[in-house]
């Protein structure tokens, strides 16, 4: 039998985004969740500041979206983020660590150009 | 239960599109496992030639992209089948020519995406990699 899959939230939620992605996809045991980015989830206006402030509002949405979809940051395997500069790592790191439970998830971070002018791009991989 | 998962490499049913295998590059296009499909970094390879094809970047995304559906439709899934895409661009300012053909291709229920752009090998202009649910 074929794995299913459920895009969450659904897709009238991920086109309001003007992304043409979804926010996160279950299939079989993992949620996939996209590159997400500092917005305000009910208005969905992007929320610009440093790569501290950046970071925090990120990782507020995970957790609001993980757990809506009936996951959860403790369940999250896999992590990767992306900075608009490796310089400001540490920043993004002090915020990170509150977060996580311990052990944290795998990570990866990454130095690379960001679309928009945003500073912190996170995605993750989180058992369903 | 508990049954040991094993992996199977994934080819093109277009050879030409057997990019590693075309350069002699240290990997396979992709990985089946369980109920998923790994495909590697794609790129603007012409299904007539296997060579490069280094065209305006909503082509290259084009070409891209529909290798990746011959590549899943290989291997029994589908473009419909796919959970996870990274979108790898040269051009930072490519962004929005690339999500308009983009588009084209997960028109509904788009899988989960993360952008960005950092160097890429051979003069590329996008490379985008996929996971997606076994057929």
């Amino acid at each position: 039998m074929s794995a299913r899959r459920e895009v969450i939230p659904p897709s009238d939620a991920a086109s309001r985004s003007g992304q043409p992605a979804s926010m996160a996809v279950r299939g079989g045991d993992f949620l996939f969740v996209s590159g997400l980015t500092a917005i305000d989830l009910q208005s969905g206006q992007r929320m610009p500041g440093t790569t501290a402030s950046e970071t925090r509002q990120i990782l507020t949405n995970l957790r609001q979206l993980l757990e809506a979809a009936g996951s959860s940051l403790d369940k999250v395997v896999k992590v990767n983020v992306l900075l608009h500069s490796m310089l400001e790592a540490p920043n993004m790191n002090d915020v990170y660590v509150r977060f996580f439970p311990d052990p944290p998830p795998a990570r990866t971070v990454c130095g690379a150009r960001l679309p928009d002018g945003v500073k912190v791009i996170i995605e993750c991989t989180a058992l369903a | 239960m508990n049954e040991k998962l094993s992996r199977s490499a994934i080819q093109p049913k277009n050879p030409l599109l057997n990019a590693s295998r075309v350069g002699n590059l240290p990997h396979v296009p992709g990985i089946r496992v369980g109920d998923y499909i790994f495909l590697s970094g794609m790129v603007p390879v012409d299904p007539q030639t296997g060579e490069r094809s280094h065209v305006p970047i909503a082509e290259q995304v084009r070409i891209t992209l529909s290798n990746m559906r011959h590549m899943l439709e290989s291997a029994g899934s589908s473009l419909e089948r796919v959970v996870r895409v990274h979108v790898v661009l040269a051009d930072i300012s490519h962004m929005a020519e690339m999500d308009r053909v983009y588009r084209e291709f997960f028109p509904i229920d788009p899988p989960a995406r993360t952008a960005w752009s950092m160097q890429l090998r051979f003069g590329n202009g996008c490379e985008i990699e996929c996971v997606a649910l076994a057929g």
